[in-house]
């Protein structure tokens, strides 16, 4: 049993993973910092663990999607992200293609269990 | 532990773990975030050492969090190279574990009252020497191979996987079943090579005619001149290791390609240059052989017996060398043939 629970967890991630990259792209057309952002995420439902998004971050800015900055007036010193143009052009195409899974995915579930589940 | 010194030491323990470079920026990083979660757990309250606790404890382990910073998962041999390195590993144990029991089993032979003896330095050898010898080297030849080549290899893969010039009418053919080497074949030419090596490092003054006296053996008329062992040694087990080079090359590439035949024929041309070597030498085999054997009373001088004993020994001789160079030739030939076959496709 704790087996077959691990494997899901280990699939939810999986199916998350790309999601938190879309949505923390999706947020930074204005300059956030990290905990900003998990905090903006997390008020619209997208739980994202700082120790992951931080991460992640760091990842988007070295492949060009994002930049940075760091803001020393503040209390205390905090790096800002805001969108490349190349990082607006990537989640361009990224939302682009999530709607055409979206769509596909429903069409999927919907034709497979709709009768059953039709409460949606 | 004071609430800073915990945080102080949790930056510290993640950002070691990162490259020089980062370090500074992740660990000013770090402390805004740390700050950020305890001033939102405690509200304008006082931090305790447990909210610091927690908080550190909601961010994982320093382990985690530097490998989710580094992104790549470090290897020690990765996925590229693994199966590579398996298929290696299986074949240097065969390999080794067949030579040593064969080398059990000579000695058993020349030397039944020892069989305890020998058997427990078989055994013993097993785990002080051979396992961890040919896994230990396998292993980091592979390491060494994975390091130098780190990114790259999985940049060669994403490169294929993700090659925008690609069309349908690139496709590669299918490979003539013809063509395609059973991966057997070199295995077990690996494997007999391995042996012979074995063979003529450790036991090659067994390499001739056996002479029994009271039912003892007491003495080898051996058929390799043992007064130029070393420098004879040297070359086979170069010859030898020609052959392995050239074996592990069809298991690598799986079919005759023009590569694998341009490699092949080299490797044969040196073959040849070392067997011409050997023979232009004129000290390979044993020069007193014919006088060994009337010594110990095999033949007589002067018989029909020595004369034919002679003329064997000086064909057998000649004829193994022409063997030898004919076989490396025909290879050539057979990689040459199947290649064409598959061009003419």
């Amino acid at each position: 049993m704790s087996d077959a629970h691990e494997h899901i967890d280990k699939l939810m991630q999986e199916l998350r993973r790309g999601t938190i990259t879309i949505g923390a792209l999706s947020q930074l057309d204005a300059p956030q910092y990290g905990y900003s952002l998990v905090t903006i995420l997390k008020e619209k439902g997208l739980q994202v663990e700082p120790g992951t998004l931080y991460p992640l971050l760091r990842r988007l800015e070295k492949q060009g999607f994002l930049e940075s900055k760091w803001d020393t007036n503040e209390t205390r010193p905090r790096k800002y992200y805001l969108l490349s143009d190349t990082g607006k052009e990537a989640l361009g195409l990224l939302l682009k293609e999530w709607e055409s899974i979206v769509t596909s995915m429903n069409d999927l579930i919907k034709g497979e269990t709709g009768e059953e589940n039709g409460d949606d | 532990m004071k609430k800073m010194e915990m945080i102080d030491r949790y930056v510290y323990a993640v950002t070691k773990r990162l490259p020089e470079t980062q370090r500074k920026d992740v660990s000013d990083e770090l402390y805004g975030l740390i700050e950020d979660m305890l001033d939102e757990r405690v509200q304008g309250k006082n931090i305790t050492d447990n909210d610091v606790e927690e908080v550190l404890l909601e961010l994982g382990s320093p382990r985690q969090l530097a490998q989710k910073y580094r992104g790549t998962k470090k290897y020690v041999i990765g996925p590229e190279l693994y199966d590579m390195y398996i298929l290696v590993l299986k074949i240097a144990l065969i390999s080794v574990v067949a030579g040593t029991t064969a080398v059990f089993v000579i000695q058993v032979i020349l030397n039944p009252m020892n069989t305890l003896d020998y058997f427990i330095d078989y055994i013993v050898s097993f785990f002080t020497a051979i396992i961890p010898n040919v896994i230990g080297w396998t292993t980091l030849s592979f390491a060494f191979a994975e390091y130098f080549s780190e990114g790259k290899l999985s940049g060669e893969l994403s490169k294929v996987t993700l090659d925008k010039e690609w069309h349908p009418s690139n496709l590669a053919p299918i490979p003539d079943p013809k063509r395609r080497i059973n991966p057997s074949e070199p295995i077990i030419a690996i494997v007999v090579s391995v042996l012979l090596i074995v063979f003529f490092a450790a036991s090659h003054e067994y390499f001739g005619i056996w002479i029994y006296q009271n039912g003892e053996m007491a003495h080898v008329i051996s058929f390799l001149n043992e007064n130029a062992y070393s420098s004879i040694l040297i070359l086979i087990i170069l010859f030898i290791g020609l052959i392995i080079v050239k074996e592990s090359l069809k298991l690598f590439y799986g079919r005759w390609t023009k590569a694998m035949l341009i490699y092949t024929a080299m490797l044969n041309v040196i073959s040849i240059g070392l067997i011409i070597v050997l023979v232009s030498g004129e000290n390979l085999w044993n020069p007193s052989f014919m006088n060994e054997l009337v010594q110990y009373n095999v033949v007589t001088r002067g018989t029909d017996a020595f004369r034919t004993a002679q003329i064997i020994w000086e064909q057998v001789t000649f004829w193994t060398l022409v063997i030898l160079v004919m076989g490396l030739v025909s290879e050539i030939i057979k990689g040459l043939i199947k290649v064409r076959k598959q061009s003419k496709n």
